[in-house]
């Protein structure tokens, strides 16, 4: 009976991402005219959002110094790769100052190293944590739930700014500043949005192949890992490509808790790209440069995890 | 009740695991060698790390048992990490500071008086630059900050634009200026102010709505200190900030000195001869608009000398401010400092790499650099030096100095707060939504702040 039951839920999770994804056979359409307008405005939209994207690498192609002259050509102005070379930490201090840029040194792989770390533990620790937390919170039943949950919600409401001093203050006190489990802990365990959207999904999921599963004798961690989870990988891979932008993108807070290149993340050691004013004008090439860097790694997984992020969408319907 | 007990025990579990699995991920700490003292010394200027990494290194071989860990913040980030910093217990050691926020700093006791740490008491502090030292002394006497550089102010202009125009750089030399014609210096910001049909500034039929080229570039209303845009020239009227050179108690925003210096240079908006605030908005970049060729003549800091010299297509000129009523130019004298943290739990170490900051040896590491004038004569003089080989004649920013041609930074208390006020109220006037002799009554409430 056991297999039975579970099986067939297994089977259509894993299947239904192929099905969904497989075109539906399709009229060929004729060309309009309403058809040719709106493929114009399409491209239009895309060479509008894709322009900041050439305007940036543009711009990490030039020369600083040559940059002001001639502020609106429209391709790299006196093409170098300054700027590339300066995020890579591959030219001297002495070049770089010279080609306008910092005087900082800059060991690129080691604060990739700790950006992967810090961005993949959060989101495994995160969406795993709050998977369990949100299973709890929409089909355990215990007294007191949606008081807690409300709780829970309350905390969405405070804004991050508030927590960052005590969070420092506590981090500190553990003895973990400039370390990255100090940069990973605010966010290691869970996050009440994470929660919360989980939660709605897992509501969302028929109690009948729950309860068939618990009538086969299934405990309720058998059934949170083999119905629940199963059954919800679309939001889950949604939360979790959140969790990862959000984790890698997170300035402030690694800012706060790193002192030295063993705990410093990509986004803090570029930041040094921004901040040269007023001292010095800004490294314009090498901002866009490293600009375009980090935001690489996320470009990436949004073209491997797009089909996901659009299916999970899907999902909340189907069940 | 058995599956719910089961899944607390495994959910700790869980729980566990991945906090063990956690702390094996966690990088190598700051554990650092156990036998020497650590001093951890934060700057903001990263074109100047690799000097102070110089001294750094010289300091720790005369002083073996010591290690110097600089850590470079840009300046936004800086000030949000040291005040964090600060609160949590987990700031540096030893900090590059600036005027504006010792004050503040001090009142808190964030900062040591260098006279009760054994390293800097018998530093002679007169021995900096004439008044660098002064400006960091405290209402209470304490030094609170160890002299490092000093900055000052002059004219940038690319000479070829000057040639077109008919003048030579020499035209620009020696120029007078007055708050009400503008003196042979306006005539010159005339001259150089094109419009888009080619007429300049000075000639018939110019169009003021329609300017190709700006006589003067902006670099803003400058808020409450106008260091680079109109303190200059308010200074040069023989105008103070306050009525002490430092730790003044009262404002001087009600002088009329003031209050026309500012309405000559924003009233060369009107005129065509500067920049709208609508073009510049807030963030001037007036570096750009001389090497855009969209300005002819920039005012700023000598900090800014290297970003200057970099701009392809320009050949750079340096001139003397304009000298006014009182007969000679004047430029506002700003001085950065090092300060030693009241938590630092090794204050005397701390005290030896400030002394060793303050230096001739160090300073004439960071003048070798050529990007800032240092604040020991030998540390300027060898600043002087390096930037004369990179083909820069800096003395218009160093004989101000000596001729003594200067102003000081205002240092007063609640400066953050009289600033938060003033910089707005700046903005205004530069937008000529308010008229200048309202800065009598915004005096009043300024004065008040310091009640």
């Amino acid at each position: 009976m056991t297999e039975t039951t579970t099986a067939p839920a297994a089977a259509t999770t894993t299947a239904s991402p192929a099905t969904t994804g497989a075109p539906p056979p399709r009229r060929r359409r004729r060309v309009t005219p309403g058809r040719v307008l709106a493929w114009v405005v399409m491209i239009l939209v895309l060479l509008v959002t894709l322009f900041p994207f050439y305007w940036m690498l543009r711009t990490a192609l030039s020369s600083n110094g040559a940059l002001y002259a001639n502020a609106t050509s429209p391709l790299p102005v006196d093409f170098s790769w300054g700027g590339f070379e300066r995020v890579f930490g591959l030219q001297t201090t002495e070049e770089a100052i010279a080609q306008g840029g910092s005087g900082a040194s800059i060991d690129f792989w080691l604060y990739l190293r700790n950006s992967v770390v810090v961005a993949t533990v959060v989101t495994v620790c995160q969406v795993f944590f709050s998977a369990m937390a949100a299973y709890a919170f929409s089909r355990l039943r215990w007294r007191g739930r949606d008081t807690v949950f409300g709780v829970f919600l309350l905390s969405l409401m405070v804004p991050v700014i508030f927590t960052l001093l005590p969070n420092f203050v506590l981090v500190r006190e553990l003895g973990l500043v400039d370390t990255l489990l100090g940069i990973m802990l605010p966010g290691l365990f869970m996050t009440p949005f994470a929660i919360f959207f989980l939660r709605q999904f897992f509501m969302n999921v028929s109690t009948e192949v729950e309860e068939a599963a618990l009538i086969d004798g299934a405990s309720k961690v058998r059934v949170f890992f083999s119905v629940i989870v199963p059954m919800s990988v679309g939001p889950i891979a949604t939360i979790a490509i959140l969790t990862y932008i959000g984790s890698w993108n997170d300035y402030f807070w690694p800012l706060m808790v790193s002192y030295t290149d063993e705990s410093r993340v990509l986004t803090v050691a570029l930041g040094n790209f921004n901040a040269q004013t007023p001292q010095t004008g800004p490294d314009w090439s090498g901002l866009m440069a490293a600009t375009l860097v980090a935001a690489l790694p996320m470009i990436l997984l949004f073209l491997v995890f797009a089909r996901r992020i659009v299916n999970s969408i899907g999902f909340s319907g189907i069940k | 009740m058995q599956h719910a007990r089961r899944t607390t025990a495994s959910l700790t579990a869980a729980l566990a695991a991945g906090t063990l699995a956690l702390a094996g991920c966690a990088g190598p700490g700051s554990a650092a060698a156990a036998d020497s003292v650590v001093v951890d010394y934060w700057l903001w200027d990263a074109n100047q790390l690799p000097a102070y990494q110089r001294c750094a290194e010289e300091f720790e071989r005369q002083n073996p048992e010591l290690e110097v860990r600089i850590s470079q913040y840009g300046w936004d980030d800086y000030w949000r990490k040291l005040t964090a910093g600060f609160v949590a217990g987990a700031g540096p050691d030893v900090f590059t500071d600036h005027l504006t926020q010792y004050p503040g700093f001090a009142k808190k006791g964030l900062l040591l008086d260098l006279h009760t740490l054994d390293a800097t008491q018998d530093v002679d502090y007169g021995g900096f630059q004439e008044g660098l030292a002064d400006l960091w002394v405290g209402q209470d006497g304490a030094q609170y900050g160890m002299p490092k550089d000093f900055d000052t102010v002059a004219l940038f202009y690319d000479r070829n634009m000057i040639t077109e125009a008919g003048l030579t750089p020499d035209d620009l030399e020696g120029l007078d200026w007055n708050p009400e014609d503008g003196g042979s210096f306006e005539k010159v910001i005339a001259h150089l102010t094109v419009d888009e049909n080619g007429v300049r500034g000075d000639e018939e039929g110019f169009d003021p709505d329609n300017v190709a080229v700006y006589g003067m570039a902006s670099n803003g209303s400058g808020g409450t200190a106008g260091q680079t845009t109109w303190s200059w020239l308010a200074g040069a009227t023989g105008w103070k900030f306050t009525d002490a050179d430092v730790w003044g108690t009262e404002y001087h925003f009600d002088d009329p000195r003031v209050q026309d210096s500012l309405a000559w240079l924003f009233g060369l908006v009107e005129k065509g001869y500067m920049a709208p605030y609508e073009e510049v908005g807030t963030a001037p970049n007036p570096q750009q608009a001389l090497g855009s060729g969209r300005a002819a003549i920039s005012a700023n800091g000598s900090w800014m000398l290297g970003t200057y010299a970099n701009l392809e297509g320009v050949d750079l000129g340096i001139a003397s401010l304009p000298s006014g009523p009182v007969g000679h130019p004047v430029s506002m004298y700003n001085g950065l400092a090092d300060s030693v943290s009241a938590q630092s739990p090794d204050p005397e170490e701390a005290a030896q790499w400030v002394a060793f900051l303050g230096s001739d040896d160090c300073q004439r590491l960071v003048g070798e650099a050529a990007v800032v004038f240092p604040a020991r004569p030998a540390g300027t003089e060898a600043a002087i030096e390096a930037f004369g080989e990179k083909g820069l004649d800096v003395s218009v920013f160093t004989d101000l100095v000596e001729k003594k041609q200067t102003l000081y930074f205002p240092v007063t208390e609640e400066f953050g707060a009289i600033d938060s006020m003033m910089t707005p109220i700046m903005d205004e006037i530069y937008i000529g939504d308010r008229d200048v002799s309202t800065l009598t009554e915004v005096n009043d409430r300024v004065n008040g702040l310091l009640e």
